[in-house]
């Protein structure tokens, strides 16, 4: 089948990314397209029916670091209505640490006695994360062409204020923030408080979707540059399905056009120069700019290698992009309880990280594609904030785990599948007595399978590792930070370019702007 | 006997090639250079006699030490037009072309001679190692990579008295080769019309173990037509001559150079037509065509030298004044009688300015130095041009 038409823009994939790239550039007035080769747009901000009436989390589940500037400019500013969720860092002992921004407290709400320390430390970290923030809605600041042309100084600009800002927080901040930029995050907390739940919430939260421990090195800079986009998480209601319905109806009423069911086979290149698309099913479709939020290689395949450099071809295949984030849904017959908990602390992030030395014990398995015996669990349960998701009072409980090899050694099978759901069941239900009898259903998407369904390379949370080597002007990789993705009116747009994963809709936000500034429409 | 008994050793140090034994017994300079890892001549004998049989004899010079890789596959043709600037699917069937690679800055990495076999099979001859860049060039494609450095060996037979030569040899079938062809004469022997002189003269091609019997066989024949072997010495002063460029000698491989902006580009060292853009993409185009717009950095150019005295290394300024650039290989060329040489000098000189420029000479005499500054002047055509070397059916002698 060959229908041909012609858009101004194609944007590949109707993950939030996608979405917002294309309402940004449809609010300018171009034309847009935008192609999701699954039946849905919304990508790992979708929500999947789990039987009759029950409506869950597909892969995230909490909105992470939504941008504001986003928000305000493609209408989104409901989503970012009510406050941040309350995290809750489980303890055995019942201790539960209840963490409201700065603030620490025990569930019970007495005084925590790290509390000082933790708000002393955070605001530190959120002091350098503010110099790393502002460069996010920014295109990474561009290296090359040194101080010769005009260009390339106002490029460096964006760079300069950044080493200026560090100068101007005065030596003994400056000295602080060179010290501990690149160190590991367990060390840095427990210098300040002893190993316990909250030492283990901050370890989490460090190495949240990525391929690292909090032994790792650079684990500092990835918990600052979390803070530095944002640093809450939220849960809007409708829970996730309502981003993923936002971020469509700003594409929609933008005018954009958006079609699902087949995906990009290729991007035709004339000339060094976009011309239009092949979808999978035959369908045709002239453009001058083609905005990818899939994968670099993904992409890259799209267009053809052989427009690529032999170095940039090299870069993205040795792009780091191993998943260690599995994902569970329980649908519950009744809602969970634990005990000591208010139903505001219920209805938060529930955290089972009861230390840093448990999160580090957490990645050692997935090193050597082994299934988890511990992982860390990050748990909300969305019907307690909207029951309108589970009929017949029923509750969804999603659970984030981290540390999952993408291919346990063996492969998966039902048996490895239903181990690893046994193993967090019974985390959970260490605190939360009689759950696994409340279970109707279980769902659990392995790496493996977020790759199948989404694309993303390794089924990597944000397509790929969040590091000091992949992020600014070398993410996704050297010499394509720009979004701009060698090809002329090829760009990316997804959570591979700056500045990286969550949903926080800036790298399509930014793609768009750099294309507009490029001139590749005019 | 253990495991590691039965394994041959790594060589430690310099190793022969096939035809060592051969140049070993008739040099009497013993004079030897590291050439990748291979014992190689610099001299056999004196360089003179060598230089002077190239241009009125014949001569033979060992290229085993040369670096070849094969590229072969459905996709061969692709890979070979990713990797180097010209265009490779115009090179006919049985043709040899030199050609540069780039890496994504527009650096040269090398130059070198791809042979095309076929759409499907090439071969890559060149001076640096370039296994890992033509892997990573090949990947997402169908072609295999092979390394045929060990397994092909060559020789190059330079000089006007060549074809007389060959036909002595019983290879009269090289007498409708035109330069730049490419044949295989006898099984497993492969010729072409190529080589670093700029006269007439064939590169022969064949197994690792029978280059040997080759050379006999061409040194049986050559008593008649001059024949000697050669070193590399005699050999760079005829590439001069001919206008050639050597890597590591007027440009700095870029994958080798350590320093920051020590690469050039195809189009700073003067080879615009060799750059095809219209080709579709090759590596480091986008980044060449940008700097078509922007302007090159340097130029490298041929020049005339006034004096005698050899300017190999020499500083050139303008107006006696500015330094704007430097001699990068310079020989007094006994055949032209010219002070000849090839220099890079920073843009806009040696293209937009070419006059008021001066190079400045350091001579010893007999141990009292002396500066000379001295004129030079822009030559476009090689030094050493002569039509002899392009005739087909090649003059007899």
């Amino acid at each position: 089948m060959t229908n041909s038409s012609t858009y101004d823009v194609v944007v590949i994939g109707g993950g939030h990314n996608g979405l917002a790239a294309a309402a940004t550039l449809a609010k300018k007035g171009k034309s847009v397209c935008v192609i999701e080769k699954s039946d849905a747009m919304g990508g790992m901000a979708r929500n999947v029916a789990m039987g009759e009436g029950v409506s869950a989390p597909q892969i995230a589940h909490l909105l992470h670091n939504l941008n504001p500037k986003v928000a305000k400019e493609l209408g989104l500013g409901d989503l970012l209505k009510g406050s941040p969720l309350p995290t809750t860092s489980l303890s055995a002992d019942g201790n539960h640490v209840v963490v409201e921004g700065a603030m620490v407290r025990f569930a019970d709400g007495t005084t925590h006695p790290d509390v000082n320390a933790y708000a002393k430390q955070t605001a530190q970290l959120r002091k350098f994360a503010g110099l790393l923030g502002q460069l996010s809605t920014k295109s990474p600041p561009k290296l090359d062409g040194g101080l010769t042309s005009m260009a390339a100084l106002g490029e460096l600009a964006g760079l300069a204020k950044l080493g200026l800002n560090v100068k101007m927080m005065g030596k003994k901040d400056m000295r602080e923030f060179l010290r501990v930029v690149l160190t590991n995050v367990y060390d840095l907390v427990l210098d300040e408080m002893p190993d316990g739940p909250l030492a283990g919430m901050i370890c989490a939260d460090a190495v949240r979707g990525n391929y690292v421990g909090p032994r790792s090195p650079g684990t500092v800079f990835n918990l600052m540059y979390r803070l530095g986009t944002g640093g809450e998480v939220r849960m809007p209601k409708g829970g996730m399905g309502a981003v993923a319905r936002a971020f469509e109806a700003a594409a929609t009423k933008a005018g954009c056009d958006l079609r699902t069911g087949s995906g990009v086979a290729r991007v035709n290149v004339e000339a060094d120069k976009v011309t239009g698309i092949v979808l999978e099913d035959g369908t045709e479709i002239a453009t001058r700019a083609v905005l990818s939020s899939a994968a670099p290689m993904a992409t890259m395949k799209m267009a053809g290698i052989e427009h690529f450099d032999v170095e940039a071809a090299r870069r993205i295949k040795n792009m780091r992009c191993k998943g260690t984030v599995a994902k569970l849904n329980l649908v519950l017959k009744s809602a969970p309880q634990i005990e000591g908990l208010s139903a505001a602390q219920m209805a938060g992030r529930l955290l089972i990280a009861p230390s840093a030395e448990t999160v580090e014990r957490s990645f050692n398995p997935v090193k050597y594609n082994e299934l988890p015996t511990a992982p860390v669990v990050e748990a909300v349960i969305p019907t307690l904030s909207d029951p309108e998701l589970a009929s017949g009072g029923r509750h969804i409980l999603s659970a984030v785990i981290q540390h999952v090899p993408h291919t346990p050694t063996g492969g998966w099978n039902d048996a490895n599948r239903q181990q690893v759901i046994d193993t967090v069941v019974a985390q959970l239900e260490a605190h939360m007595p009689g759950l696994s009898s409340t279970i109707e259903e279980a769902q659990l998407l392995t790496p493996s399978d977020i790759e199948d369904l989404t694309g993303a390379p390794g089924g990597h949370w944000h397509h790929a590792e969040m590091g000091v080597d992949q992020i600014l002007t070398v993410r996704p990789v050297n010499g394509l930070a720009h979004y701009r993705f060698a090809v002329g009116g090829l760009y990316l747009c997804g959570a591979a370019a700056h500045p990286g994963g969550d949903v926080t809709g800036v790298p399509g936000r930014n793609s768009a702007m750099q294309l507009l500034k490029d001139g590749v429409l005019s | 006997m253990t495991k590691a008994a039965t394994k041959q050793a790594v060589p430690i140090g310099v190793i022969p090639t096939p035809l060592y034994d051969r140049m070993e017994a008739i040099s009497t300079a013993k004079s030897w250079a590291n050439w990748a890892g291979f014992i190689s001549p610099l001299v056999l004998d004196t360089v003179e006699f060598e230089y002077f049989a190239i241009r009125n004899q014949s001569t033979l010079f060992d290229i085993c030490p040369m670096h070849k890789y094969r590229i072969k596959g459905p996709d061969a043709l692709k890979v070979v037009n990713r990797l180097v600037t010209r265009d490779v699917s115009k090179l006919r069937d049985g043709r040899v072309g030199y050609a540069m690679w780039c890496d994504e800055e527009g650096m040269l990495i090398d130059d070198g001679t791809v042979f095309r076999y076929s759409e499907t099979e090439f071969m890559l001859c060149c001076q640096e190692t370039m296994y890992s860049w033509l892997l990573d060039t090949a990947w997402g494609f169908d072609a295999e990579i092979i390394d045929d450095s060990h397994t092909v060996a060559g020789v190059s037979l330079q000089g006007p008295t060549t074809f007389s030569l060959l036909k002595d040899a019983g290879l009269d079938a090289v007498e409708d080769m035109k330069p730049f062809d490419l044949r295989e004469i006898e099984p497993g022997l492969w010729v072409s019309r190529t080589g670093f002189t700029g006269d007439l003269g064939y590169e022969l091609w064949t197994a690792w173990n029978d280059i040997g019997a080759l050379w006999d066989r061409l040194w049986a024949a050559g008593g008649h037509w001059g024949l000697r072997a050669i070193g590399a010495e005699a050999l760079n002063m005829v590439r001069i001559e001919a206008g050639f460029i050597a890597a590591g000698v007027d440009f700095q491989p870029v994958h080798a150079a350590m320093r920051l902006n020590r690469g050039r580009s195809p189009l700073e060292l003067g080879f615009d037509k060799l750059v095809h853009f219209e080709k579709g993409h090759f590596n480091g185009r986008r980044a060449l065509l940008k700097q078509q717009q922007d302007g090159v950095r340097y130029h490298l150019a041929k020049i005339d030298i006034g004096g005698f005295k050899p300017a190999d290394g020499s500083l050139i300024y303008h107006r006696k004044k500015r330094e704007v650039g430097h001699v990068t290989s310079g020989i007094w060329s006994p055949t032209m009688k010219q002070n000849i040489a090839l220099a890079e000098l920073k843009a806009p000189y040696g293209k937009a300015i070419t006059d008021d420029l001066w190079v400045e000479i350091y001579v010893s005499e007999e141990g009292q130095w002396d500066k000379r500054i001295v004129p030079l002047t822009f030559v476009d055509k090689p030094f050493f041009q002569n039509a002899r070397s392009r005739a087909t059916p090649p003059n007899p002698f």
